[in-house]
């Protein structure tokens, strides 16, 4: 699949700034299955640094300086992406889940040694009996570790209400995991909460994803809004990726920006303004196809 | 062990040293047995003996008076004493013999250099996770690992610029060290602070057992980090990075800072512009080369590090990552404080440098690992148990004094997460005498040492700072909970070379031209030290007016003056209106006491000592040791409370405050460079006095008040008696005493000489050069000269004689807000501040 995406993150301040900072993750990172064939972000005002690197986790960052009283600031990223789709491992024939778990408890170097990053406590997410138990029923002993995380996905899915007014970036995963309502982020951190809970590494994906309007609708632009969902460890398989807030195993309608050990590491935009005052966030997202359209409607 | 009846003199029990007694089952660094000091401890053993007790007293209570002057502090969070209290050094130091400190050298040095290898292969390749030589959680698992700094490269590859070492001495006389400082190491300044009054107190001891100096290791510190900078090699600009005053080593951050010739900054004075980094001076932006920074690395910056962080720099590590700027110790150093390394130092230090470890570390047992967990928590009771990875909040938990459930809660904690613990066998520390109680007694202590970067290797500080534990019994010696602290005299075999002779007061070794930069906020508080300072003055200078007529009054209701003084305090807002009628004078009295004493009321002379000092603790880099004292023996002296005849004490206490605030002046007008600085100081003095000069004769010349019964006290207030029987020869009239207050340009009082100078500070003040020919300042400055040459005092003086006070009141009026439009300028144009926020 082919896309051209296009985000645009506009900030009103309510006083002039005199100088902001940004270090953005918009970039889509290279992988196997998918090849950002471009990529162009423009700064309004202009910008007077801008300078990439890449990432402890391997994402293209850019950073950005403004200089000059502003009272906003419009980023505009637009991407070219191309997605090839691959065959997830049968479930049935991934290893046991406390193969897993173990071998990230081994002292010795192993194949799952740099995975082992992704099992510990991380600013937003920190490993707590509640996880463990809510995972316990899908982890039964000796299932096929890929089985048991699709089964999560699936009761995470099914037993969470998606609702934009439940949570805000500060809410905390227990509050999620009480109230049972939240967003793509807060189902993608309680899933990798649930799983480091049991030594499975889990790691944070940040991405964009293709929805469809409803028969007979127009597509609206910019309705789409970035996403993100989880990826966990399996040996020999390596990262596998799962969506709960679609109940699906990302495939070419899922595009990775970034990822790391939560949305701290990965956040798309992320700021320090030096003045006094409110700011305001407006954020479009738009992910074009290029070549046929699927039926499949889901939420980000 | 020989009977100390036959040691020779020492070994009297009816001396200091023969009648020392220590615990037998610790290690005690100056005597081997009963009354028998070690042979390096002979040679001062014996000089303090002959000094006897009466001069040893004498001379502590010189050391203690020292200390107090050089206002030497630590701040104990929560402590009731509140912030500054004074630091706790004890007379006698803590001595080690040349093979001993050689050998201690040696394992820091390698220590240094071993944790130096660490770090760059942690922030670099990482082999040592790959090739299994450490575990992974050790890094992973561990907040101190700054994942953002990976793989940025430092200069020279040196990410450890000073390393310290605690180090205490087991029963059988062996030395370990209990724990490292790799983030921003503190406690070299006060080492430095205790070597400065020791040598003084006790020069001669000092100067016989040959101890080495300190002074080149501060110098190679110095120029290691000149040596850093990545631009402006000739002059680089190094500046100290402090959280603030509330900081418990703010003391330290100054002196060093002081000593070295850096600039003290906070974050805020620092900006990140085109990736380099900037300090905010009233001349502009000036390039900063090194930043020594005292604020943890985590806090470092906010854009990249801990978004809560209010004591960084916003783009800091983009300036670091670009290479504009290089930071010591490098940020994310602080990973390898974590206790957890200690357990796997001896195969480190074979596998990197093949060597054994010099200088073993306390027996460590680091719970990731199976067999390590499962035997801490079999012998809970004899080990301590901490957190694996640095951190401030946590204390360690000491099994053999907890109950069993909370036995149990640590233990399912330990199971659930076993990486972020470690166990430690607890050592029993070693003693050395403090003098306490005129006499020796045993006190547990711990070295701290301290090695520097120095070219491609390491230098270790001949000395360092012994900290000793309050109680005999307590396990944990620490400065936090109380503890005090000794110099350290490493003794040589040879001659000791003069050329590292320390400068005594701690003046700066080499002031580079960073040091003649003033931050912006620097400024401001200068600029609030002066109004302060003089607003103090001026409400100490009325205070003694009144109270020495009431003095002189006692018994009697008030003499007129007194009543008109009273009614001018109340129109000063500075008494409650009922004193404007006649009152009781024991009604006047205890309210005057209250404004003198009270600590919580504004406006008292105790609130605004309070202010003054709290501004000068915050700039005392800017000034000298000398100033320093004075600003100190203020605020002791201001600690003093009515005994026995309240008001006569009071009188005597506001002549004292008088006094020290005219040194204080002195030292401004005499020992100042004349920088922006010292202009900033004395224009906020001149604006305060000008503002307190005309409110103070509005107030008298109001309608209520008795002008015969004023105009005495106004000229005694602004300190022109002399002056004004000089002149004019004859009683007090309202004209003259105006015209001498008003427009006198050789009164150092009056409003014109204010004028005066104001007008040549916002001459010299720095301006853009591309500014107008006339600033905002000098505008408001030359119109309020006008307006005070244009009026005719002597019909304004008719008038009010006449019964008619409003002319003459709006006249003075004018002058009020015209001074409050000033200070808003200056503000505006050299202080504004700006507030970061991370979204």
């Amino acid at each position: 699949m082919n896309y051209e995406i296009t985000h645009i993150t506009t900030y009103d301040y309510s006083h002039p700034v005199s100088v902001s900072h940004h270090v953005l993750r918009l970039r889509p990172r290279e992988l196997t299955r998918q090849v950002c064939v471009r990529n162009e972000v423009r700064i309004d005002p202009h910008a007077a640094v801008m300078k990439s690197h890449t990432d402890y986790f391997g994402n293209p960052v850019t950073f950005v300086t403004v200089e000059g009283a502003h009272k906003n600031l419009v980023v505009t990223s637009r991407s070219r992406v191309e997605v090839r789709s691959t065959a997830p491992p049968e479930p049935a024939d991934t290893p046991a889940w406390e193969t897993v778990r173990d071998l990230c408890l081994d002292d010795q170097p192993n194949d799952a040694a740099e995975a082992c990053e992704f099992i510990y406590n991380s600013p937003y997410i920190k490993i707590q009996p509640a996880f463990a138990e809510y995972a316990a029923p899908s982890f039964v002993p000796d299932r096929p570790v890929l089985e048991a995380a699709l089964d999560l996905t699936q009761r995470i899915y099914r037993d969470f209400k998606f609702d934009r007014k439940a949570t805000t970036i500060a809410t905390p995963l227990e509050a999620v995991l009480k109230n049972r309502r939240g967003v793509c982020q807060d189902f993608a951190q309680l899933e990798i909460a649930c799983l480091r809970s049991i030594g499975i590494p889990a790691r944070y994906v940040s991405g964009y994803l293709e929805t469809q309007p409803p028969p007979g609708k127009p597509r609206l632009v910019g309705a789409d809004a970035s996403h993100a969902w989880v990826s966990f460890f399996c040996p020999e398989a390596g990262w596998i990726d799962l969506d709960p807030t679609n109940n699906v195993m990302p495939s070419t309608r899922h595009i990775t920006i970034a990822w790391g050990r939560d949305y701290s590491d990965v956040s798309p935009i992320r700021g320090v303004i030096l003045g006094s005052g409110e700011h305001s966030l407006k954020v479009s997202v738009d992910v074009l196809p290029l070549d046929s359209k699927e039926a499949l409607q889901l939420v980000s | 062990m020989s009977d100390p009846s036959e040691t020779g003199i020492i070994a009297k029990p009816t001396t200091m040293f023969g009648s020392y007694r220590f615990s037998a089952e610790a290690h005690d660094e100056m005597a081997s047995a009963p009354g028998e000091p070690r042979p390096h401890w002979q040679k001062f053993a014996s000089s303090l003996e002959r000094l006897g007790r009466d001069e040893l007293t004498l001379r502590w209570d010189n050391a203690r008076r020292i200390i107090r002057e050089h206002g030497v502090t630590y701040n104990i969070y929560g402590d009731p004493q509140g912030m500054d209290r004074p630091w706790e050094l004890d007379m006698v130091p803590l001595l080690i013999p040349p093979a001993e400190w050689s050998h201690i050298e040696a394992g820091l040095t390698q220590r240094a250099h071993l944790f130096n290898l660490i770090l760059a292969d942690l922030y670099g390749p990482q082999r040592l996770l790959r090739e299994g030589h450490l575990p992974p959680a050790l890094i992973f698992a561990n907040p101190n690992f700054l994942r953002p700094c990976h793989g940025i490269e430092v200069p020279k590859n040196v990410y450890l610029h000073l390393h310290a070492a605690d180090i205490a001495r087991s029963p059988d006389g062996q030395r370990w060290v209990l724990s490292d400082r790799t983030q921003a190491p503190s406690g070299a300044g006060y080492a430095l602070e205790n070597r400065i009054v020791l040598s003084r107190i006790l020069p001669d001891e000092f100067r016989d057992c040959q101890v080495e100096r300190l002074a080149s290791f501060f110098r190679t510190q110095r120029d290691t980090l000149h040596g850093l900078a990545l631009h402006h090699r000739d002059h680089p600009n190094v500046v100290l990075l402090t959280p603030g005053p509330h900081n418990e080593t703010y003391f330290e951050h100054a002196y060093l800072a002081r000593y070295l010739g850096f600039t003290l900054v906070e974050g805020g004075d620092l900006t990140v512009r085109d990736r380099r980094v900037f300090i905010k001076t009233l001349d502009g932006l000036q390039a900063v080369d090194v930043i020594l920074r005292r604020v943890d690395d985590g806090f470092c910056d906010p854009l990249e590090l801990r978004g809560d962080s209010f004591l960084g720099v916003p783009g800091l590590v983009e300036a670091v990552r670009a290479g504009n700027v290089t930071i010591a110790n490098a940020l994310g150093a602080g990973l390898i404080e974590s206790p957890a390394f200690l357990a796997f130092l001896p195969t480190l230090c074979r596998h990197l440098l093949d060597e054994e470890l010099k200088l073993p570390s306390v027996a460590t047992w680091w719970c990731g690992q199976a067999k390590e967990l499962e035997y801490v928590i079999k012998h809970l009771d004899e080990i301590v148990v901490k957190p694996a990875f640095a951190s401030l909040s946590r204390q360690p938990f000491f099994g053999a004094k907890m109950n069993t459930p909370e036995k149990e809660k640590l233990i399912a904690a330990m199971r659930a997460r076993p990486y972020e613990f470690v166990g430690q066998e607890q050592v029993a520390l070693s003693t050395a005498p403090v003098w306490l109680n005129n006499r020796l007694e045993p006190r547990p202590v711990v070295l701290r040492t301290y090695v520097s970067a120095s070219n491609d290797s390491f230098v270790v500080m001949p000395g360092g700072l012994t900290r000793v534990s309050t109680a005999a019994e307590d396990p944990v010696v620490s400065m936090q909970s109380g503890g005090g602290s000794k110099d350290t005299w490493v003794l040589s075999d040879g001659p000791i070379s003069l050329v590292s002779l320390l400068t005594p007061s701690g003046q700066p070794i080499r002031s580079g031209r960073s040091a003649a930069e003033i931050p912006s906020r620097v400024a401001d508080n200068l600029f609030w030290l002066g109004r302060y300072a003089e607003r103090l003055e001026g409400t100490v200078r009325l205070l003694r007016c009144v109270v020495a007529r009431m003095v002189d009054e006692s018994g009697a209701d008030g003499s007129p003056e007194l009543t008109a003084l009273a009614q001018v305090m109340v129109s000063l807002a500075m008494l409650p209106k009922r004193f404007s009628e006649r009152v009781p004078l024991k009604d006047l009295e205890a309210e005057i006491l209250l404004l003198i004493y009270k600590q919580d009321r504004v406006g008292s002379a105790r609130d605004m000592l309070t202010r003054v000092r709290g501004i000068a603790s915050i700039v005392r880099d800017r000034f000298s040791a000398d100033t320093w004292s004075i600003l100190n023996k203020l605020h002791i002296d201001a600690r003093s409370r009515p005994r026995r005849i309240p008001l006569a004490d009071a009188l005597t206490l506001l002549n004292t405050l008088v006094l020290d605030l005219g040194a204080f002046s002195g030292m401004e007008m005499e020992n100042m460079t004349r920088g922006h600085g010292w202009r900033f100081l004395d224009f906020g003095r001149r604006l305060e006095r000008a503002t307190h000069l005309v409110k103070l004769l509005r107030a008298s010349l109001s309608a209520d008040v008795k002008t015969s019964s004023v105009l005495e006290p106004i000229l005694e207030i602004a300190d022109s008696v002399m002056t004004y029987r000089r002149r004019y020869f004859a009683g007090v009239q309202l004209p003259t005493a105006l015209d001498l207050l008003l427009m006198d340009e050789g009164n150092p009082r009056a409003l014109a000489f204010q004028l005066a100078a104001l007008k040549e500070h916002a001459t010299y003040l720095p301006r853009e050069a591309h500014a107008a020919v006339q600033t905002n300042e000098q505008k408001v400055i030359a119109a309020i000269t006008s307006h005070l040459h244009s009026v005719d005092l002597i019909a304004l003086s008719q008038l009010r004689e006449a019964g008619t006070t409003e002319p003459l009141d709006s006249f003075l009026a004018n002058f009020v807000s015209e001074f409050g439009v000033l200070s808003n300028q200056l503000t505006h144009h050299y202080f504004s501040h700006t507030v970061a926020s991370v979204s």
